[in-house]
């Protein structure tokens, strides 16, 4: 392709006529030549192209970094992830199977996206939530920008995360063969159990999907 | 010479000898019109139209950019005054060590030789005339030159305002940075806390006589004379401490949302309750109970509900903050942080200032709005989106690099900070672009005053991708419009549905349904001519097609399945492109496969016919039918080849000279090809900066110019064939008079992820709305 012509300056872009493999097939930036105001996203993207699989890598924030910033990018990044597993439940996660949001027997999740909270489907209850987290994380009220961040927008990361979480349980204990290959492919439900427990944004209670054992194995020898 | 009026400069600009580069003065019109008589009344009624909208424009461009240099030379007067204040204290503080020290000498000569040196050398310094007679006492002098100072240092202060509130600050952060250069001086701190604290008692007790005392004990002797300064100084002292309280209550105020804010959230985290119901007690209990249950959760729920719906509910709450906060900007109801942020924000701006090269080009433009003519259009080449113009008709000469020099820094500074770069960008900006939709804040400046006006500006903003927004489409009658992201999804914007702001220069709009089907990012976008379908390609090289929702939809609706009508599956490498034809019934693809792909979607074997060329042409990049031969498509590559092709027969017919007219070093793909909606014209979007026009019949260059500052990524011709609309990861889009190929509009418009900037434009076939997508997951709309 003629895009491999380039010498010198690497300029990183995925222009039109791009084959897959070629997608953002550029080489690393350093966080301190990222002088963009999406740096942080664009460095929390490189690492995980790098190795999905290495979560400890991809949590782990540049010197320096805002924690604020660092963590609404990564839950936008969650978020936006997140969009795979929905695209998946869609073909499987049927409204009249399941008719609530549940995981384990003993809660129903109502969704909280409506005037009053409702009882949705959990295929519902998954596209509303991701769909208000969007416009939540977007809000130009509480996030007008994407370097600086108020303490107390950064407050409200934790309500998001345990309601995003909820998807991942539901496919977990109702949808399993399809959350394994979702998990394979993307080390998502993994990366987002330590992200919270990391920055502390889950009570550990509520982490119910019993990935963190799996974990623990990992974080000594991170396996590819 | 600023001081030229507009009516002066008008009249320069429409003045006979200020044709100049891209203009058309009235007399080469004249002489247009007896060269081709076949110019129609219509015709030139619109030329004149567009010509004199284009003068406004430029007219209203050169009051801002005037207001903002007189802006600009009262800050460096009220700096330089500020400074030399600075020096007169300290040369005052010198002097007085100096007298200081004499006196030590004299008392160690004295009691060593028991005589008192040459009276001469105890004569105490003498400062300025006003200040002679304080110098009994070092303090004194200190403390009332600084009263002297005042008036000079009033001034300064008050030219500096004026400055700082023509960029959006205000007098708080102006006291505050007062206080802290004050006290710097050693003027202020202790004394300056205590003058307050006593005025404002007086203040309450209206005791006015006791506070002078006060003073007088404070600070030794005084001067009658000194009264009026003291006064001023005292004033402002106020202010300061005035605008220092009004500051806490504002914090105040901030508190309490912030503490509703954790009730809120409080109650969610520890009550889990909330959205949650016990499935088991919901068993043992009765219906009664259960319903009960029901209610006790709701009263919980709908607290925490509040989160996902704070953007109607606290609207309420938002404007009664506005009116506690006694008329001042909402804005100021900020913490000490965001202050220390904006005075970051300042310094940093200070500092930009002395290395930005632009200033060299306001230089430039002070001198040239001073000189003659010929210098008032060089300047107006050098700074403004008309300099193109000039590219446009001699392609290639470099004019592009006096345009580089002007422009290159703005691109620079746009990375440095969200929403608070605005106020520093715009010195440059104010000359280059029209507007910078980049920061609301700017829109009293920028925004032309006129009630007529041909210019857009930036209306809508379409937050709520996660990532690079690759592609949109209007609806084909109304204000609606699909975005498609790399987030992996499609999203529906109804453009009145807005989410009321608090400034009111930019709505923003939230999506009304989101388009989940894709695995992988969203490439390209088509919408059909009714306005019912709409197909998407993606990197999952799939093609889907989806029925669109009515936009009043309730964007919390529950899922149909319906709303995906089918997968267009051929392709084996991302869908880069998509054109719809706007009457038949049928689709074209491009992909990273290598292939075109003709469909008819919907019926039972939709691929109706694939288009390839030679492997060493790489792949297409962009693909479109040819408006005005029913049976022909252009598709450009990555070779920067273009191709028409019969769609019938699916054969070459003819090879437009896009590559050897493109720049052969290196990388020089086309990233677009449209197709003129009548005449048989194809445009290019070029790799290389480049927007280039070819006649389909023979294959020839009919015109190329340096479009903008980096890739040409994008285009869109209005339905009429008139403007043409280009995007370039130079994070602008400008809009072409496609008559005389001449930029009429330029809008800084988005900002870059890595080295991309601005993915798709695009026209409304009916309403007055243009819109762009950027790599930033913003797309705006502009009226
Ligand atoms: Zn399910
Ligand atoms: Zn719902």
């Amino acid at each position: 392709m003629k895009m491999a012509n380039e010498t010198a300056p690497i300029i990183r872009r995925n222009r039109p006529g791009t084959k897959n493999k070629d997608w953002c097939n550029w080489e690393d930036e350093s966080f301190e030549e990222m002088d963009s105001t999406l740096a942080v996203q664009q460095f929390i993207q490189q690492a995980i192209r790098k190795d999905f699989t290495n979560v400890e890598e991809i949590l782990n924030p540049p010197e320096g970094q805002d924690e604020g910033v660092w963590k609404y990018e990564h839950l936008r990044q969650f978020c936006m992830e997140l969009n795979g597993l929905a695209v998946k439940l869609q073909v499987e996660c049927n409204p009249e199977t399941c008719t609530q949001m549940t995981a384990t027997e003993q809660w129903i999740f109502l969704c909280a996206a409506h005037k009053t909270p409702k009882e949705c489907p959990a295929i519902d209850y998954t596209r509303h939530t991701l769909d208000g987290a969007a416009c939540l994380l977007n809000s130009n009220k509480y996030f007008p920008s994407r370097v600086s961040i108020k303490d107390s927008s950064v407050a409200k990361l934790g309500s998001v995360c345990r309601r995003v979480y909820r998807i991942f349980s539901h496919a977990y204990f109702h949808h399993r063969p399809l959350f394994d290959t979702y998990e394979n492919e993307t080390y998502l439900c993994r990366r987002f159990t330590q992200f919270v427990t990391k920055y502390n944004l889950m009570s550990k209670d509520n982490l119910i999907v019993p990935i963190m054992e799996d974990q623990q194995t990992l974080e000594g020898e991170s396996e590819a | 010479m600023i001081e030229d009026g507009p009516g002066s400069q008008h009249g320069g600009q429409l003045g006979p000898g200020s044709g100049g580069l891209g203009m058309v003065t009235k007399s080469q019109q004249d002489d247009g019109i007896k060269q081709r008589p076949q110019y129609s009344m219509p015709g030139i009624l619109h030329f004149l139209q567009t010509e004199w909208a284009r003068f406004e424009m430029e007219r209203s461009q050169w009051e801002v950019e005037r207001a903002e240099l007189q802006a600009r030379i009262a800050f460096l007067q009220g700096e330089r005054k500020g400074q030399e204040n600075l020096k007169q204290d300290l040369v005052r503080r010198i002097k007085m060590l100096e007298y200081a020290l004499k006196q030590e000498r004299g008392k160690y000569h004295k009691l060593k030789y028991g005589t008192d040196l040459n009276p001469e050398d105890l004569k105490p310094p003498t400062f300025d005339k006003e200040n002679k007679d304080d110098h009994i006492d070092g303090e004194i002098s200190l403390s009332t030159s600084s009263g002297t100072g005042t008036a000079t240092w009033r001034q300064g202060r008050q030219l500096l305002r004026q400055y700082l509130q023509e960029i959006g600050y205000t007098d708080t952060i102006i006291d505050v940075r007062s206080a802290r250069v004050r006290s710097l001086l050693g003027l202020q701190t202790q004394s300056g806390d205590s003058d307050a604290d006593i005025s404002q008692s007086v203040l309450v007790n209206g005791d006015q006589p006791n506070k002078r005392d006060n003073q007088g004990k404070r600070a030794g002797l005084k001067k009658i004379g000194n009264l009026a300064n003291d006064n001023a100084l005292i004033d402002t002292e106020n202010a300061v401490m005035t605008t220092f309280d009004f500051l806490n209550s504002g914090n105040v105020v901030e508190d309490e949302e912030d503490l509703s804010d954790d009730n809120e959230d409080g109650i969610a985290a520890d009550d889990e309750a909330e959205e949650r119901l016990e499935r088991a007690s919901m068993k043992l209990k009765g219906d009664n109970e259960g319903l009960t249950g029901l209610d006790e959760t709701d009263a919980d729920t709908e607290e925490a509900l509040a989160e996902f719906h704070f953007l109607e509910s606290e609207m309420g709450g938002s404007s009664e903050k506005h009116e506690s906060s006694s008329g001042e900007d909402e804005e100021w109801v900020v913490d000490q942080r965001h202050i220390s942020e904006l005075k970051e924000q300042y310094k940093k701006e200070r500092k930009g200032k002395k290395t930005r090269p632009t200033r060299h080009a306001l230089q430039a433009m002070l001198a040239s709005l001073g000189g003659e003519d010929d210098g008032f259009t060089a300047g107006v080449g050098d700074g403004q989106s008309l300099a193109s113009s000039g590219e446009a008709r001699e392609d290639d000469i470099p004019s592009g690099g006096q345009i580089s020099y002007a422009r290159k820094p703005m691109m620079g500074l746009q990375d440095d900070d969200e929403n608070l770069d605005g106020g520093l960008v715009l010195g440059e900006l104010a000359g280059l672009t029209v507007n910078n939709e980049a920061d609301p804040v700017n829109y009293d400046i920028s925004a032309p005053k006129e009630g007529y006006r041909k210019t857009w500006s930036a209306k809508y903003t379409l937050r709520s991708h996660f990532d690079g927004v690759r592609a949109l489409a209007f609806h084909p009658v109304e204000p609606v419009l699909l975005t498609a992201s790399e987030d992996h999804t499609l999203k529906l914007w109804n453009l009145q549905k807005t989410v009321p702001a608090k400034k009111a220069a930019s709505l923003d709009v939230e999506p009304v349904y989101t388009f989940r089907a894709h695995v992988g990012p969203v490439l390209s976008l088509a919408m059909s001519p009714s306005g019912e379908q709409c197909y998407s390609g993606g990197m999952d090289t799939t093609i889907r097609c989806w029925n669109i929702p009515k936009s009043d939809i309730d964007p919390y609706d529950s899922f149909d399945p319906n709303v995906l009508s089918g997968t267009l599956e051929a392709h084996t490498d991302a869908v880069w492109g998509l054109s719809i034809h706007s009457s038949k019934n049928q689709l074209l693809s491009c992909s990273g496969d290598g292939t075109v792909r003709l469909w008819s979607p919907g019926i039972k074997s939709p691929l109706l016919n694939t288009f390839t060329v030679d492997s060493e042409e790489g792949v297409p990049t962009s693909v479109d039918f040819v408006r005005c031969d029913p049976n022909q498509i252009v598709a450009s590559y990555t070779s920067s080849n273009t191709y028409i092709f019969d769609m019938e027969t699916g054969a070459q017919v003819l090879m437009l000279e896009t590559k050897i007219n493109s720049d052969a070093s290196g990388s020089n793909q086309i990233n677009r090809v449209i197709s003129h909606p009548t005449l048989p014209i194809s445009i290019t979007a070029h790799e290389d900066r480049h927007i280039r026009f070819f006649d389909n019949n023979t294959g020839k260059i009919i015109h190329s110019m340096v479009a903008h500052l980096d890739s040409v990524t994008s285009l869109a011709i209005d339905p009429n064939g008139l403007y043409l609309l280009s995007g370039s990861h130079d994070c602008s889009i400008r809009l072409w008079n496609l008559d005389s190929k001449t930029c009429v509009q330029e809008i800084t418009s988005h900002r870059k992820k890595f080295e991309e900037s601005i993915h798709d434009v695009a026209f409304h076939p009916q309403k007055p709305y243009i819109a762009s997508a950027g790599a930033d997951a913003l797309a705006k709309v502009f009226v």
